[in-house]
């Protein structure tokens, strides 16, 4: 498998996590792209526009990439908690039409905006790999991070309470949780992990344009999270190496990878009703594997 | 006399033009089990919504321990001591029973970030000490068997037995219970009562129910309190209430 196809596998990953933690809360926010738009934006411009991050036009030191993450971070999280507090009012379909909306609008700003570049965007962001297999280690170090943290999350009080919010969010309430702070979280986190994906997918595409976050995006990415599942982290971490990589995989049957990979999206909810990865799932998984490997071991 | 644990003032409620809840005062006592009567659609479980902060008062006061109350979140009437069940079930349908009594737990369950990121030997004694607490409950309602299955793979008499023990992991002061009967058979209900008065004297709470039962609720309730078409027409011990000319009124029909 090629490294290209790795890293973007990867980046697939951690935007199906980032859909994923509002869906945790049962709420369905489309708002990744933008956030990732804006983390690629804020990487893309501090790069090539401030000569004092180390940006000789080629390369570029890794410290001033964890800056920029730091910093889309901030910028994403701030713009979380205040576009949160209003959006989340809203519930199911009308949270994730106004969601949609943030999405165009972001798109629509960053494209009349002459210090974004416009339509033609931002180039020759330099680069602080020489090899795409600097951005696979890098990308995969960020994913196990995220993984852990989220693991951590979904084991704790927080994590429970997301889970409570989702399967009913009056009783949720009724229990003494916050349930407007908690949905709150969640947004801002999904925020966050979707700006910092964007620092590090601007640096790897060398260049950075409005079209990066649109709705096609956002549909994308909420189906990762369809087809792994909503129950667990790694639901939208298989569903997004899974179907970044499947049309690319699928490039020797030709036009019919289009059909091929319509079809495993449509047959993967039909089949698996709570995603392909479920915690149930996972469990009895490991117990086969335990089994086979007591049944493989020499008997004394 | 002292003041009492809850009271409410003159409520009112209205939906369009309906009065659901229409200038209804009460007052619950510490350590009584006080009963809430009256014919479908008397008003009830509004009242019970109106007390728990999932629908807005229209107008009236509530007080809790003197202090007002009215309007609160009801994530925050639940931080007070405030639990209840709900007459239609609301569990968390595909988490597990402990599960459910876990997030019942969740005001008590509150751990350093640190140490919980970290999960340190304090979290992990926490932890276990708050699993041990939920299945303690479970096992005082008899389902510890099922901790580990879907809430939703419950019978119904265990979904209500279930509800009972996530609210009492609150660890609450009061416990309003709705119609936590409902769809039991008559032995079951007998139990019931027996369980309502053991966790009553445990946990010592103040417990205000709705139950259509008559008979179980002549024998578990110290007061009574019937309501119809939202107002309140009858209060006193079970035996005055049985007697009352407007109950049965109410629940048979007029003379004439």
């Amino acid at each position: 498998m090629d490294t290209t196809l790795l890293q973007q596998m990867l980046l697939g990953a951690l935007l199906g996590i980032s859909v994923y933690l509002p869906l945790r809360c049962g709420q369905l926010s489309l708002a990744t792209p933008g956030f990732y738009a804006i983390g690629g934006t804020v990487a893309a411009l501090l790069s090539t526009r401030i000569p004092a991050l180390g940006g000789d036009g080629v390369s570029y030191p890794i410290s001033s990439v964890l800056l920029e993450m730091a910093l889309a971070a901030m910028v994403t999280g701030i713009l979380a908690l205040g576009i949160g507090k209003v959006v989340l009012r809203l519930r199911g379909i009308y949270l994730a039409i106004s969601t949609i909306a943030l999405v165009e609008i972001l798109r629509v700003v960053s494209l009349n905006l002459s210090f974004t570049g416009g339509a033609i965007g931002i180039f020759g962001i330099p680069q602080p790999f020489a090899s795409p297999e600097g951005y696979v280690g890098f990308t995969s170090l960020l994913l196990a991070v995220v993984c852990w943290l989220c693991d951590r999350l979904e084991r704790t009080r927080p994590g429970l309470a997301m889970a409570a919010i989702r399967e009913d969010e009056l009783a949720a309430a009724s229990q003494g949780i916050n349930t407007a702070n908690t949905k709150l979280l969640a947004f801002v986190l999904s925020a966050l992990v979707a700006g910092v994906t964007g620092v590090i997918a601007a640096h790897f595409l060398n260049s950075w344009n409005a079209r990066m976050g649109n709705f096609d995006a956002s549909i994308t990415t909420l189906a990762f999270v369809v087809f792994g599942g909503t129950r667990t982290w790694l639901g939208p971490v298989i569903g997004g190496l899974v179907l970044t990589a499947l049309p690319e995989l699928l490039r020797p049957v030709g036009d019919l990878r289009l059909i091929v990979y319509g079809l495993v999206i449509l047959m993967g909810p039909v089949l698996f009703p709570q995603g392909v990865i479920t915690p149930e799932r996972l469990s009895r998984w490991s117990r086969m594997l335990r089994q086979r490997l007591r049944l493989e071991a020499p008997t004394p | 006399m002292s003041t009492p644990l809850l009271a409410a003032h003159n409520l009112n409620r209205q939906f369009g033009g309906l009065m659901a809840v229409n200038d209804v005062s009460l007052r619950v006592h510490q350590g009584e089990i006080l009963g809430l009567l009256g014919p479908n659609g008397a008003g009830k479980t509004t009242l019970f919504n109106l007390i728990s902060g999932v629908t807005p008062v229209s107008t009236g006061r509530i007080e809790w321990r003197g202090v007002p109350i009215t309007g609160m979140a009801s994530h925050a009437v639940a931080g007070l001591g405030i639990a209840r069940t709900f007459q239609n079930l609301r569990l968390f349908p595909t988490l597990s029973c402990l599960d459910n009594v876990m997030v019942g737990l969740h005001r008590h369950a509150r751990q350093k970030r640190l140490a919980a990121l970290f999960q340190t030997r304090p979290f992990h004694q926490k932890q276990a000490k708050l699993h041990q607490e939920a299945l303690a409950l479970l096992e005082l309602f008899g389902i510890a068997d099922a901790a580990h299955r879907p809430a939703n793979s419950l019978s119904y008499g265990d979904r209500r037995r279930l509800e009972m023990a996530r609210a009492l992991a609150n660890r609450p002061e009061l416990l309003l219970l709705d119609e936590p009967a409902a769809g039991m058979n008559p032995h079951e209900k007998d139990q019931l009562c027996e369980l309502i008065r053991q966790i009553q004297a445990q946990f010592q709470l103040t417990v205000l129910i709705i139950e259509h039962h008559v008979p179980l609720m002549m024998q578990l309730c110290d007061r009574l309190v019937v309501l119809n078409f939202g107002k309140t027409i009858a209060e006193g011990p079970p035996e005055q209430i049985a007697k009352d000319p407007a109950v049965i009124e109410a629940y048979l029909g007029g003379a004439g």
